[in-house]
């Protein structure tokens, strides 16, 4: 049954109900069907309930009129009936009639990608709460499917081959969701930090082996290789100011190296701490980066793993060296991009942008190609109002540049785009932008021109 | 054998998921049906939820908090966590049992 259909006949059925049943699960019973995903079990179900409700004698006194009450029977042997015999059937061309399910309060707030950028999780809600999340089937990007929907948290990271989602459970602490069948996601497993201080990244080292939670004092390294008993393997000191809007905005701050031997985080105004992770149990600083005198808010690493890119919150651009992760050396800083990436009005300054001069104008998300001859970063401005799930329209500017090996940048080129979103997410291709809608869970693919 | 779950008749079932799922705290509709898919694997239909949360409320295992815009949530009563907890002795039991007669079994 085309989802489409069975919601419809869902909401119908809704409405069958007697009265008083109505007036005490009704509003409960829509609130429901507006975030599931209706099918032809779920006609089935209301159908039935339907019918038995008004054989209840709690609800008799409130009968149901002779047409609905026939409707109800014929709709349960249409569907009930034949559900019986085909519902493998039926539940196999449902799957591959799903749409994009584009209802949900709060807007997405996490991204992330997965398996050669074949799937993708969303999140709707803030970090730390209950959060909807996503899993999309992207194999075709303009046609993706929606796989399941779990109550899992911020996803900040799902590891490489798509197996696991890690979230933010409530109270900040980390969770890891078991996702190998994305059609029925089961949390795996809760880790216990200690305190309720906030998390603001976790990236899966590339085998998967490892995941990493950065909170403001501290990050933690697990064995995830057994998802339902992760190990702590090294809790690592840090310092990361808090400022409004500051990192805790940002799940774009921490990065392991391609070969998994590197870790790096932002640690503060202007730093990256690069951590020797190559035996996660004695992991090691090795070397602290130093940029501007501003926070850095998104870092990737070039596939070779030779070059960490970075971008601040007033949109300098910084490019390291880490042929000697030791010896690091900065190769490249564009300023001034902020000149480039205006408000949807045109406008270079506005007047309702955040006033603290700590706040980050902007969200930015950076990525190489997987060549690693483009660097790609976008900046996304909001309109007027400072509360993003206010905002009616954001505009993502793109910005490439072409790098040498040795990590310098050329030739620039500027996309602009008109979206709506909070924060924007480079693809694994490095070019495909993912937009998450500040106000539903709807979340949008597409490509600079 | 008779219990407090008689005359639930099919909604035993759903009945026991649901004061599963709010015995670590309140949730509303739709955080049940998918705190259940996660937990058991089972897809509660909407039908099939409100059903049991009916019947459970009537008979006072769980009760309604109040409401946060169109959500309502639900939280296990003193009486659902004593009739969960008997449930859960039986099944253990259950279990026992079948885990020594199978391996019996085998051992055969």
């Amino acid at each position: 049954m085309e989802p489409g259909l069975a919601g419809r006949l869902s909401r119908v059925l809704a409405g069958w109900h007697p009265r008083r049943w109505r007036d005490r699960y009704g509003e409960e019973l829509l609130d429901v069907l507006d975030q599931h995903q209706a099918s032809a079990r779920t006609v089935a179900s209301l159908a039935a309930s339907v019918l038995s409700t008004h054989a209840d004698p709690a609800y008799r006194a409130d009968r149901l009129s002779p047409a609905r009450l026939r409707g109800a029977v014929l709709v349960s042997a249409a569907v009930a009936g034949p559900i019986v015999l085909v519902l493998g059937l039926l539940l196999g061309m449902a799957a591959r009639l799903d749409r994009p399910h584009l209802s949900g309060a709060g807007g997405v707030n996490g991204v992330a990608f997965a398996h050669g950028q074949r799937l993708l999780v969303s999140a709707v809600g803030g970090p730390g709460e209950d959060n909807m999340d996503t899993l999309w089937d992207i194999t075709d990007p303009a046609r993706p499917r929606q796989l399941s929907a779990f109550w899992g948290g911020n996803p900040t990271a799902l590891s490489p081959d798509g197996r696991v989602v890690a979230t933010v459970a409530p109270g900040f602490q980390p969770a890891l969701w078991n996702v190998a069948n994305p059609r029925r996601p089961a949390r795996a497993a809760v880790m216990q930090t200690g305190d309720g201080t906030a998390m603001w990244g976790e990236a899966f080292s590339p085998g998967g082996r490892i995941l990493a939670a950065a909170y403001t004092d501290r990050i933690f390294l697990w064995d995830v290789a057994s998802t339902a008993r992760p190990r702590l393997l090294r809790t690592l000191a840090v310092s990361v100011p808090q400022v409004d809007n500051g990192p805790s905005a940002s799940p774009y701050g921490i990065a392991f190296s391609p070969d998994g031997r590197i870790l790096a985080s932002v640690t503060g105004t202007g730093h990256v701490s690069v951590w020797n992770v190559t035996d996660p149990a004695r992991a090691a600083r090795v070397a602290t980066l130093t940029g501007p005198r501003d926070f850095i808010q998104s870092i990737a690493f070039s596939p070779r793993g030779n070059l960490l890119a970075g971008v601040t919150y007033h949109g300098h651009v910084l490019v390291f060296s880490l042929a000697g992760p030791a010896r690091p050396a900065l190769t490249a800083t564009i300023s001034g991009i902020l000149a480039d990436a205006r408000y949807p009005d045109g406008r270079l300054h506005h007047p309702d942008a955040p006033p603290c001069p700590l706040c980050s104008p902007a969200s930015y998300a950076v990525a190489f190609t997987p060549d690693g001859r483009t660097l790609t970063v976008v900046v996304d401005r909001q309109e007027a109002d400072v509360i993003p799930t206010y905002s009616n329209v954001s505009r993502d500017t793109v910005f490439t540049w072409n790098v040498t090996s040795s990590g310098a940048l050329s030739g620039r080129t500027i996309a602009v785009s008109d979206v709506k979103d909070i924060q924007p997410t480079l693809a694994p291709d490095g070019r495909t932008v993912a937009s998450g809608s500040p106000n539903s869970n709807a979340v949008y693919l597409w490509m600079p021109r | 054998m008779h219990g407090k779950f008689d005359g639930l008749g099919r909604f035993a079932d759903p009945s026991l998921l649901l004061l599963t799922s709010l015995a670590d705290g309140p949730k509303h509709g739709y955080a049940i049906m998918t705190d259940i898919a996660a937990f058991s694997g089972v897809q509660m239909e909407p039908g099939t939820l409100y059903g049991a949360l009916a019947r459970l409320e009537r008979r006072g295992w769980v009760r309604p908090l109040g409401t946060a815009g169109r959500r309502r949530p639900y939280e296990i009563t003193a009486a659902g966590q004593e009739i969960l907890a008997e449930q859960v002795t039986t099944m253990q039991r259950i279990v026992r049992v079948a885990r020594l007669r199978t391996a019996t079994a085998w051992g055969a």
